[in-house]
């Protein structure tokens, strides 16, 4: 094998790429959160900023590099829980958690699960909005900002966003301080209280703008 | 203190073949100064006057220092006292009608062997392939010709603490060896007589590691929480740092 696909199969290895794609998926939820808050500040300035980005032939190789952010982090998460198990094979009769320094919490223990939910969530997001009517703001600029205010009049989908949020926050909790502790940080209550604000900030930011423009009609 | 009662739940099997269950004993007049390995004993008394066979379970010191006992407690490693062994678990830490759960480190890389003994050879397989320095390093040497900061002297000297007793695997949901390794690993890390063989050895360990069937670490550290040594999970961080810089100093050539 050679010393690169050794590292990148390698427990350690595959946690650094966990890591590496994980902290760059991050760092795209902070630019798509700022982004899709102008959706409730001005509608104008949300579809130019939309044009901006679709109109820009670059955007096919961020997509791109988006795909493949994403299916490494996800391919690896389901190989990594699938090597914790097999480590595993009998498990306790009686199973607690050693509590004191631990960091083991609900959200570290549900990561596949949290995760998995994202392998659903993404392609019905990307399906609803890019993929959705098209409603013309004249001079070829697409009325995104029309879309969103009619698919979030419907509760249910203000329903499914408010909680696929709250799941992204769950993953968030534990995955942001443990990225950086997979890159070698020592840091690790620090870590952890960052990690701890920005799931906070980033599911309560996500969730505000379904929230927003279902019970306050969502700055028109 | 009054002597107590208490109910153990004991894990009996065999072999690594056998499947094993949980067997209820109750053991009475239990003085809080016992330790827990001495109520095993008094268990065992118990079991070989009624003809059967005791319940086998590992040690050796029996103060702390050699990793030998190896029992989980109440479903936590070593038992719910932070820094302790279970030979260095004292009974005053129970109470009278109390039912205490004691199961073997659960790892596919450590097979039971009998009871509540396993099979740790993993972790000297992991050190044989690279935990020691193999060059002739001389005579004795005056003191001060090796220069070694203190901070790196006291962080080697707290790597060097872990008697590999094999808790953080047994507390690990993925049974992962990480803190072990990275102990091991850091411990000449930082040290000057350690630096001729600094990337053979976090390969060739972390290679062992995997093909022991240890599994990979998920960052919630609850093999500090329950290390009778307090290794610090920094030794993971380390371990990753050690094995990511000699991954890519073999990749670009340099290693
Ligand atoms: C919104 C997209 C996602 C982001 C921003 C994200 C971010 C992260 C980060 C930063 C980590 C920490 C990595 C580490 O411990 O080194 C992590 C862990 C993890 N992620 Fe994701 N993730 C996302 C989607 C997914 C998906 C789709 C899966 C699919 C199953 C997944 C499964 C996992 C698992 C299992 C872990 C824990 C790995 C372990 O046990 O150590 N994630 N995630
Ligand atoms: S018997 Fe030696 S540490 Fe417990």
């Amino acid at each position: 094998m050679s010393a690169v696909a050794t590292f990148l199969t390698s427990t350690i290895g595959r946690k650094v790429l966990m890591a590496l794609t994980g902290i760059l998926l991050i760092l795209f939820l902070v630019t798509h959160l700022a982004a899709n808050l102008l959706i409730l500040v001005d509608a104008e300035a949300y579809n130019a900023y939309s044009h901006a980005l679709i109109s820009n032939p670059l955007i096919y190789i961020a997509e791109a590099g988006l795909i493949a952010l994403f299916v490494a982090h996800f391919a690896s998460g389901i190989l990594i829980y699938a090597q914790g198990r097999a480590a595993r094979p009998s498990s306790y009769k009686d199973d607690r958690w050693a509590g004191g320094t631990s960091k083991k919490s609900f959200s570290s223990s549900t990561m596949i699960l949290s995760g998995a939910f994202f392998l659903l969530f993404v392609p019905l997001h990307v399906w609803g909005f890019k993929f959705g009517t098209y409603y013309d703001a004249g001079n070829g600029i697409r009325d995104l900002h029309r879309l969103v205010v009619e698919e979030f009049q419907n509760p249910l989908l203000v329903a499914f966003y408010v909680v696929g949020m709250a799941i992204l926050g769950l993953h968030m909790w534990h995955a942001f301080g443990s990225a950086f502790e997979s890159l070698g940080v020592t840091q690790r209550d620090t870590l952890r209280r960052t990690g701890n604000v920005i799931a906070v900030v980033l599911a309560g930011g996500f969730m505000i703008i379904p929230l927003a423009i279902f019970f306050l009609g969502g700055g028109q | 203190m009054e002597n107590m009662t208490l109910n153990l739940r004991i894990w009996r099997q065999a072999s690594d073949s056998d499947s094993g269950e949980l067997v209820d004993y109750t053991v009475r007049n239990v003085s809080p100064d016992m330790s827990f390995l001495e109520v095993l004993d008094v268990v065992n008394d118990d079991i070989v006057k009624s003809g059967n066979e005791p319940v086998a379970y590992d040690y050796d010191c029996r103060e702390g220092i050699c990793g030998s006992c190896s029992l989980v407690i109440n479903g936590v490693a070593h038992g719910p006292r932070e820094a302790t062994t279970a030979c260095q678990l004292f009974m005053r830490h129970f109470s009278d009608g109390d039912t205490i759960t004691v199961e073997p480190w659960r790892a596919k890389a450590f097979p039971v062997v009998k009871d509540l003994v396993v099979d740790r050879s993993a972790f000297d397989r992991i050190q044989a392939a690279g935990g020691y320095v193999s060059f002739d390093t001389g005579g004795a040497c005056d003191a001060n010709e090796i220069l070694v900061p203190k901070e790196a002297a006291d962080a080697a000297m707290d790597a060097a603490a872990c008697i590999g007793c094999g808790a953080c695997v047994a507390a690990c949901k993925n049974a992962s060896a990480e803190l072990f390794v990275g102990a091991k690993v850091t411990q000449f890390a930082l040290l000057p007589q350690g630096q001729g063989e600094r990337d053979r050895r976090v390969l060739a360990m972390v290679e062992q590691m995997q093909e022991e069937g240890f599994g990979p670490c998920s960052n919630e550290g609850e093999c500090q929480a329950v290390c009778p040594k307090e290794i610090s999970v920094a030794h993971i961080q380390t371990l990753h740092r050690e094995y990511t810089r000699a991954s890519m100093r073999r990749i670009f050539g340099a290693g």
